[in-house]
Parts: C-alpha cells; structure tokens; sequence
C-alpha cells in the first residue's frame, strides 16, 4: 500500500485518494465485523451477523444491536474525532508532540465529569454536560490568553494548554484524594477511557462530529500552507487568523463531544497521524481521510480486545490504545529512520 | 437430521423423552414463566417469576444470602469476589461489582437479577431493566435492614420459612451479645484497620462500625466519615486499647500488619496485647456471617464477658501482653 501510495507521480491525487479510502474502508469494515462478532460472552461471527439482522434468539439479538452496536459506533466516532484532532492541533502547532488534548480539553473535561460524578449526577446527560462545560470553558480561556496575540502565537498556545492541563491535573488529584467517595472507582475508569456507558439512545449527539469534519475536510489545502509557517502562508493568500481560529475552535469542539461520551482516551491522537505521515507524506487531503478512517478501525480493534480481555469486568480502552499504540509507532520510527 | 426424524417416526420412547425435554421447557420459556408484581426494598415495584430459575447475583454478599436460604440451584452467575461458599467460585462471573459485564449477564438469560443500591453503578441497573429483566435492588444499612432484606429476599426466591429462619436465628444470637455487652461497665476504645497504606479506619456509616459500637466499644473512628485516613501521629493520639486489623488490610501477611503496630509501645493495646487480625469478610458483607463477626469482635473487646468464645479459626493473628 505504501509505495502505491506514496509514488504520487505515478498517481494522481484523485486516485490515490480513492486506493486509499478503499483500503481504509475495507479494514473498516472488518474491524466493525469483528467488534460486532465478538465480546465478553462469545458468540461467533455469523451468529452475531445473523443477530443484527433481526434473526436468532432474542438474547443475541439484544447483545448485537443494544450492547455491542453502540459500542462500535462510539469507538469508531471516537477514534476517528481523536486522530483527526492530532492531526489538526501537529499542524496548527507544527509540533510533533501536540495532540487532541494538548489544549486542556481533557483536563477541563475530567474536572467537569469528577465534580459531576460527585455531585451524583446522572452518566448522561449530567456528567457528559459537565464534561463539555468543563472543556469549552477551558477553550475560551486559552483562546483569550493566546489571542491577545497577532495570529495565535503558538508558543502561547502551546505553553497556555500544557499549563492548564497540569493545573487541571493539580485539581483532579486533589479532588481525587480528599474525597471518600465510592465514586472514585468511576471517575478512575473514565480517566482511562471507559466506552461502556454508551446506550442507543445517546448515539445522536454523535451526529455532531460530523459537520466538524466537513468543515476540516474543506480547510485541508489552507492546512497545507500553514505547515510552511504563519508568514508564508499568509503571502500565499491565507487568513492565517481565522483558519487558525476555526481549526481551533472546530476541534476542540467534536473532541469535547467524544471525550463527554468515552471519557480520556489517550494516545489514538498521537499515534494515528504520525502512522499515517510515516506512509502518506504530509498531504492534507490525504491525510484527513486517513485519520477518519484509520482512527475508526484502531479505536474499535482496541475496544475489542479490551472487551475480549476483560478479567474483572471490562478493562478500560485507553489502556489497550497506549500498549498498542507506543511499541506500534515506535516501530515505524525505527523503520523510517533505517 | 434423517437419523432423527427416523427415530421420532420408529420410537415411542425418544418422542417421549423429546416432548419432555425439549417441547416442555420451550412451552414454559415461551408462554412466559407466571409472574407476579412485587416491591423491592427501595419501594420499587417490578414484575417478577413467582419462581425464577435463572437468577443472576450482582453482589458477593448476595451470592452469600442465596445460599443461607438454599436457592443456589436458582443461581446461573455471579460477580468476581464471590468466594463464599466455596461452591460459589464455580459460578460464571459476570465482572466484578462494581465493574459489571452486561454482555455476560444478557447472554446467561436470567430471569431476575439481584443487586445491592451502594456499590452496582445505577447506569448498568437501569439498562438491564430496560432490556427487560427485573432487577430486585436491595440497601441494607442497618444491622436490622439485614434482616428484613433476608426475610424479602426469601419472599421473592420461594424460600419464606427459611428466611423467616435465617432471621430469627441471626436476631436471637445478636440479642445474646447485647445482653451479654449491657454487663460491661467500660466500654474500650477500639481502633479498626481496614487498610494499612494509607492507613484507613471505618466510621459510624458502615457494617463495622456498627458493629463496634453493639459489641461494646467505642470506635475511633467515629464520625460520618465512611472511611476516615489516619497517620500514625494521630493513632498515637487517639491511644487505642484495642486493635483490630482485617486480613484485606493492603494484602500482607498478619504477622506483619501487628508488626507495624509494635514499632509503638505506647499505645495502650501494644503494652497490652491486644492487636488481633480478622478475616475482612465477616465484618463488610451485609450476611450472616456479619453476626458471627460481631459475636467475634464482642470477644475481643469483652473477653471477661465470653469465656466461652470458640470461633478461633477467624482470628488470624494477635498479640500476648
């Protein structure tokens, strides 16, 4: 795949872009497969087909459609906003390191949910709504602080999101610990990426990722031009300001959205668009498809095998996306570099 | 497939059998077993089998109660920890309490779960009713809601007598060391170790703090706090004359835990020796066994009022003065 892909002057850009959605879409598919095949009770792949087709017993049925489907849509959504989210924030910020949470999303999110949780609000709406609070509050501040600034400085930005995860981090572990609740077995598996509590009936607010991926899609060319730094880019006819400002914005919006349903999933967002950067070049246009898609298939593989590996219950995915994910990317490193 | 249909058309006997075993329990299954609306003690009214078969328990301490009343042939799964009766390490688990696998509980088919208010998180209970299986919640917090939860537990699992059994007994052995305690003219300070690192003691809102206070002693610990934290500053303080440590306490041997406590000879129960260890179980699990481990830890405050105190087997460790 990759030498077909990244011999751009054998192909155009149209045709690559079509080899690579079908490849994606196709791995895709099987991973939806295997997530709706398979689970903690073990019930096999043509059964659980059959299942969501509305035939077999009623008990398969109720576990394909109510348990595992939403489970799959939802790790899919997740994983695909998070990789995107990384490839936005490594190019706005021309930081390698950068990632979907880089700008406190995730800190300001865990202090809504914990205080929800201990509050004894309800999974959703409540907690999920004070995780989103938590988050957009977040992302106005640092949009206040850094936009003082002509065009974002993104050393603020940068330096803006890390401190206010860490002052995030701060509060969450003094909360953590000062409390005696029986709640903190809760807010420890959301910290670590908990896609269980999702039912079908909250599956629609997931319809709001994807306006934030059509308007991403659409800034895929201006995304390009501002990897050559905020000055070049600007002679070249970008608003630097406003793309920047938009991208901000739009991201940490559908990643607030996903981190209110799943709770922090790390490293999809780090490890996905540097994967693909490795394979594709640094193309935008293919980028951003990739890391929808590839995102998607990684999140729901993970969340399989965490289903799969359960021994007391299910193990939370975001465990499952660093043990995978670092030796995984660090592989390809080493092969890049060879 | 043509093996068969010659023997349903050639034997008498395998139709027999056939209709018996299999034509019989699909008309069961699928004409519904009969029900009956009933309330649960959170004064929730659900509609249940008036004989379940294939009851799913979501707490240890109700894996326990099912066997005190005999209704373990009723029981197809339960969660992790679910260790008491042995038998009940045999039975498919269903995650732990706290964490429940609700693919697990949906594919084992029951017709009723059972599940405790504080520790099954709400969401899991909610979506299990909504995919249409009654869950009957209980919430034992007093020592006497123990034995109102074993009477209705024994209404719903066709075991009423037994219950009703189970009760009186658990009341009658409770009312003798009331009794017993009421004789006591001092009433000994007492510390409870539910964890060594952090240090962790259990206020007035738990099982164990009852507890201490209907053995005779004055808890340390007490307070609205469930699980209060200490340092060895304030344990200095607070100069217990007894201690009482649960083997759950951070996973180490008993010699060690009292070990930790000889390091400080002025506390008045390490000149006096009396730092006990205990089996965790019989002092958190709203059970029967809760009453033998208030029978116990009444020993171990009250000596002089038992004499003839014969459950040894649960003190894992103590000291001599």
């Amino acid at each position: 795949m990759s030498e077909q892909l990244t011999g751009g002057k054998h192909f155009g850009l149209a045709t690559r872009l079509f080899l690579l959605c079908a490849v994606l879409l196709f791995i895709l598919a099987v991973a939806i497969l295997l997530g709706l095949g398979a689970g903690s009770s073990g019930i096999d792949l043509r059964e659980a087909w059959g299942a969501l087709l509305g035939q077999g017993e009623a008990v398969e049925q109720t576990i394909v459609r109510q348990i595992r489907l939403p489970r799959v849509i939802l790790a899919g959504s997740v994983g695909a906003t998070l990789a995107l989210g990384g490839l936005v924030f490594q190019a706005l910020l021309r930081n390698p390191l950068a990632e979907p949470y880089i700008l406190g999303v995730s800190g300001g999110a865990a202090v809504g949910a914990i205080c929800g949780m201990f509050l004894g609000l309800t999974p959703f709406p409540g907690v999920s709504l004070a995780a989103f609070g938590g988050s957009m509050l977040v992302l106005v501040l640092i949009i206040l602080l850094a936009g003082g600034q002509a065009g974002f400085r993104k050393d603020s930005l940068l330096l803006g999101g890390v401190m206010m995860n860490a002052f995030c981090g701060a509060v969450i572990m003094f909360l953590l610990a000062v409390s005696h609740s029986a709640q903190v077995q809760q807010v420890l598996f959301w910290l670590m990426g908990d896609l269980s509590m999702i039912t079908a009936e909250r599956l629609p607010t997931l319809l709001l990722i994807l306006p934030c991926f059509g308007i991403i899609l659409a800034l895929a060319r201006p995304m390009n031009l501002l990897l050559l730094g905020g000055e070049s880019a600007s002679v070249l006819g970008v608003n630097v300001r406003l793309i920047s400002l938009l991208l901000l914005a739009t991201t940490s919006f559908m990643v607030s959205i996903v981190v209110s349903l799943s709770g922090l999933v790390g490293f999809v967002g780090l490890v996905i668009p540097h994967i693909f950067r490795l394979i594709l070049g640094s193309d935008h246009r293919l980028l951003i498809p990739a890391c929808i898609l590839g995102g998607a298939s990684y999140l729901i593989a993970c969340d399989l095998l965490a289903r799969l590996l359960s021994v007391g219950g299910e193990l939370p995915v975001g465990i499952i996306t660093a043990l995978i994910g670092a030796p995984l990317f660090v592989f390809l490193l080493w092969r890049s570099g060879r | 497939m043509t093996l068969s249909s010659q023997m349903i058309q050639r034997s008498p006997i395998f139709f027999c059998l056939l209709t018996i075993f299999w034509v019989v329990p699909c008309v069961g299954v699928t004409l519904g077993l009969q029900t009956h609306q009933v309330t649960d003690p959170l004064g929730r009214s659900l509609i249940v089998p008036v004989a379940p078969v294939r009851v799913v328990s979501l707490a240890p301490s109700l894996t326990e109660l099912v066997y005190s009343l005999g209704r373990e042939e009723m029981l197809v799964g339960a969660t992790l920890y679910s260790t008491y009766p042995v038998a009940a390490r045999d039975l498919p688990r269903v995650g732990s309490y706290v964490r429940l696998d609700l693919e697990r509980i949906i594919a084992l088919r029951p017709d009723l779960c059972l599940a405790v208010k504080d520790g099954n998180p709400h969401h899991v209970i909610e979506r299990i009713e909504a995919l249409g299986i009654p869950v009957f919640v209980v919430d034992p917090i007093s020592i006497d809601e123990i034995m109102t939860t074993v009477v209705a537990l024994g209404k719903l699992l066709g075991a009423l007598p037994e219950a009703k059994a189970l009760a009186a007994d658990m009341t009658a052995r409770i009312d003798r060391v009331w009794t017993l305690v009421a004789r006591a003219d001092h009433r000994p300070t007492l510390f409870f170790q539910v964890d060594a690192a952090p240090m962790i003691s259990a206020g007035d809102n738990t099982f164990t703090g009852r507890l201490i206070r209907m053995a005779g002693g004055e808890n340390l610990a007490a307070g609205p706090t469930q699980y209060p934290r200490y340092t060895w500053e304030d344990i200095l303080r607070l100069a217990p004359e007894v201690v009482v440590i649960t083997s759950m306490a951070g996973g180490h041997q008993p010699e060690d835990l009292i070990g930790e406590w000889q390091k400080w000879p002025q506390i008045p129960a390490v000149r006096s020796g009396r730092i006990h260890v205990v089996k965790a179980d019989f002092f958190n699990r709203p059970t029967e066994r809760l009453v033998q481990g208030l029978e116990v830890l009444a020993a171990l405050i009250h000596p002089e009022l038992f004499p003839d105190f014969s459950d040894h087997h649960l003190i894992l460790g103590a000291t001599r003065p």
